[in-house]
This record gives C-alpha cells, structure tokens and sequence, in this order.
C-alpha cells in the first residue's frame, strides 16, 4: 500500500531575508527629464548636483538617466519581484527630489496594501504557546 | 487610463529593454534591409534581436555589489560569464553566425552544485544527527535544490542578466526552463568564489544565501505505520517497550470529543498526542516520539563542519595552508526503516 510521499518539485525553501545577510531590494532607478521645460528645472539640477554621489553611496542600484523631451520629469524605480515604483517630480524642489528617491531606494517593490485584513502574519509558531484546557492546571478551591 | 494601457504600465519592467548605453546600432540594420524582390522585412526576429543584445556592465557592477561580491570580481566579466546559460549559445549561433562564442557557465555551474552539495550535506547532517537518509536528501534538495536556487537568484536580482534560450524536450536532451536556467547562476557563483578565494569563502556564501532559508524539516517526515517504527525504535536502543497511556480526555460520546494520550517506555514519557478518537491520539503520540528523536539539532555553539580543515588560502584544495579544526562527533545510531516491510515511500 503506497505511503505518504515528498514531491521532489515541491522541495523549496522560504525567504529570510535579513537574517544572515540583506539584499536590497531595489535594481534599477531611472530619471527621466525634459531638456527644455521649466517644470524638469529642478530634476537637471538634481541630476547634474546630487545624482553622481547618490549612485556613489548606493552602489547595489543602477542608476539610468533618460532624456524624455515635452513631458513631465518622473523618475522610476525597478525592483527585484519584477514590480516597478514611478514617482512624478514636476512640482518639487531639489531636497524634495532627494527624499522622493530616498523613498524608492528604501522600497521594497511590494504593492501597498491595507493593513486591515490580517493582524499578524508570521512563518513561525507563538512564541510563548497556545493556551491548551486539557494541559492546563485544574482550578482548586 | 484603460486597463491595457495599465498593464502595460504594470509590465514595463518585466519586459525585455535594451540599453542605449551598450554602444548597438539602433535600429538594426537587418531589420530595415531589404532582401531583392522580398515584399517586406517580415524575416527580422526583433525578439532574438533583442535577446542577443548584450547586458549592461553597470547591471552587472550593480548585482556584485547587491549581493556583496564585488570585491572579488576584477572585471564584471566573470560575473556576465556566470550568467550566460549554455542553451544560449543555440540562440547566439541564429542571431550572430559570424561573432566569436561568449563563454557560458557549464562548468561553473557542475563545480557550484558539487560544492553546495558538500556545504548543504555536512550542515545539515551535523545540524540534524539523527534525521533519517531519505529525510536529510530531502531538506538538502529545499535548500538548494532548482527550486530554491531559482527563488534565491531571482531575489538577487539576476532576472534580467540572465542569457539563455527556451529549449523543448528532445529525445536526447532534456528541456530547458526558466527555473533550470536561473538556479545555474548561483552554482556559478560559488564556484568563482571558491576560483576567486577559498573553499571556507565560498562555505560562507552558500550558508549565508542558501542554509539560512527556512525549511520545514518535519513536514518533510512522512510516518506509513509511526507505532510500528516507535517499537522497532525502542528496541533498537534496548528499552522497555512503548506502551500508550490516556492522559486526559473530554466530551467521550460526544460530538466532539478530545482525548490526550502520552506513549510511555517505563516510567519515561516518549511522546504525547491528541486527536479526536483514541486510536488517532495513539497515532500521533507515536509520531510525536518519533520526531522528538529525529528532529534533535546540534546546539549552534556545538556544530562542526568537517570542511573547517580546508584551508583559507587562494585556490583550489589542494594547495598547502593551516587546516582548521575539526573535533568528529559520536556517531548516531543508523536510521531504522520507518515505513512497514523495508519499502519507505518517502
């Protein structure tokens, strides 16, 4: 009578990323600009000031910059679940810029979603157990 | 915005792009040559085109740095090397008959299994004494397995460095897959790194990256008839023999009953399961028994690997260097058969 059996496809482990070492997340930034407009004033100011010792400082990510006439300046973080982040940047000053980019740098790529579904999601058992009646102490008086 | 164009906009980064900064003649001259008398360009293969295009250097400096390597690679070379497929050399051979062979990761990719192989088997076996054979080929399958190499080379990052060519099965030859070829490049790399360093070099990235995944050892123990194993179990360590106890219980002859029985070899409790009918707490607390045996770890500040004598020293192994040390453990009893007449399915 054949027994329970371990599909050898199945056979996989699960991420711990952290735990011995982290990878970032983010592979690619990509600054798009206008060489023209005055709304992409700001964004050439950052890429011809700020933008060599950001990549210098950040040397996991690729750092792509696009020169996109007559539109609006954006720049675009790809990531490693195949899932990309773009963040316009027609209204913002230099440091705005920056934080912008600092946000898509400290990114994981992961979609936002609400935290209302589930409290607490975790691949381990509790901590301090679970509360069993049968294992209990009978109550004495 | 309509919902093409968004999944269009959702797809940009999966799709296949071709840097500008890779010096290439754009667009390709073949696609706009005519041939004499053809009435279209309809022969150009823009998707071979495009595949055949070289990586990015900066991808690639990008990835070393990402995944901690870049101070071993003088060149990116090496690591455009680990990640070209040998069934790219299929597709490379139709787009540019006349270009010189990259080199691929063939060989790369046999020494880095071999090596994992070595690093996940001594860890596992010094970390889990007593886990049965079958068992311990599985957990070092999850570690680093296709699966799980596959999984770690896409969170590196290594999707788009990848050059390989989908190939269906042939009589000869095996297919090619997506995971198969990914699940090449961290082989790739810890062969260079064992080239580049040492062989203690290349045990510290394969733990880093690979044995430090969580894997689920005891859902991996698959029981055919646990009290049968518990008794040949019990015998082969010359103890009493198991006998099942009821703890606790409640709701009998309800709908919903609960019972907790504990299986005993004398007076030493081996095992406690619950289930909703005798026999089911019976079955459990056998199994319970059985995994408290199987699943003892080695205390992390215990564990020895017998590959700490290797030395540290440029090369391969067979360079001279100070060995490390390496104190061998008691050696376990050998697995029983756990599943009935001697055929374990697992």
């Amino acid at each position: 009578m054949p027994g329970p059996v371990i599909m050898r496809a199945q056979l996989r482990s699960r991420p711990a990323n952290g735990h011995a070492a982290f990878l970032p997340q983010i592979r690619k930034l990509v600054f798009e600009y206008c060489d023209k407009w005055p709304t992409s004033h700001h964004t050439r100011t950052f890429l011809l000031t700020r933008l060599q010792a950001l990549a210098r400082e950040n040397p996991h990510v690729e750092v792509v910059v696009k020169q996109r006439n007559q539109k609006e300046p954006i720049v675009r973080g790809f990531y490693v679940n195949n899932r990309d982040k773009v963040i316009p940047l027609k209204e913002l000053e230099v440091t705005a810029i920056q934080k912008k980019v600092q946000l898509l740098l400290d990114a994981s790529g992961a979609k936002i979603v609400p935290l209302k579904r589930r409290a607490v999601e975790s691949t381990t058992e509790a901590a301090r157990g679970i509360w069993s009646g049968l294992h209990a102490e009978r109550p004495t008086l | 915005m309509n919902h093409v164009q968004r999944r269009l906009v959702s797809t940009a980064a999966k799709l296949t792009s071709v840097s500008p900064s890779a010096a290439v003649a754009f667009p390709p001259p073949a696609a706009l040559r005519r041939a004499k008398g053809a009435f279209a360009t309809d022969d150009f293969d823009a998707d071979g085109w495009a595949h055949v295009q070289p990586v990015p250097t900066s991808a690639l400096v990008a990835f070393a740095n990402r995944i901690g390597l870049a101070a071993i690679f003088d060149s990116p070379e090496a690591i455009r090397q680990a990640c070209t497929h040998p069934s790219f050399l299929t597709l490379y051979r139709q787009q540019c008959p006349s270009k010189r062979l990259p080199k691929t990761n063939a060989q790369l990719a046999t020494i880095g299994n071999s090596l994992m192989g070595l690093f996940a088997t001594e860890y596992i076996h010094a970390k889990y004494p007593y886990l049965p054979t079958r068992v311990l080929k599985a957990t070092i399958s999850a570690h680093v397995g296709p699966g799980s190499l596959d999984s770690v080379a896409r969170e590196m990052g290594a999707a788009p460095l990848l050059r390989w060519h989908r190939s269906h099965e042939t009589e000869n030859t095996p297919p090619v897959l997506h995971a198969d070829a990914m699940a090449s490049i961290p082989r790739s790399l810890t062969a260079l790194i064992y080239q580049e360093r040492s062989l203690p070099a290349a045990r510290e990235f394969v733990h880093t990256y690979f044995l430090s995944r969580q894997v689920d050892v005891r859902a991996m123990l698959k029981f055919f008839n646990p009290k049968k194993s518990l008794l040949e179990m019990v015998q082969k360590y010359g103890r009493e023999l198991p006998k099942s106890r009821l703890l606790r219980e409640t709701g009998r002859f309800s709908n919903s009953p609960m019972f907790v029985v504990g299986i005993f070899s004398g007076v030493d409790q081996l095992g406690e399961g619950f289930g909703a009918s005798l026999r089911m707490a019976e079955y459990r607390a056998a199994e319970d028994a059985l995994m408290r045996v199987y699943l003892t770890q080695t205390p992390p500040e215990d564990l020895q690997l017998p590959s700490s004598t290797f030395p540290s020293v440029q090369g391969n192994i067979y360079a001279a260097g100070p060995e490390g040390a390496y104190v061998a453990p008691q050696i376990a009893p050998s697995d029983i058969l756990y599943a009935s007449s001697g055929r374990s399915r697992v």
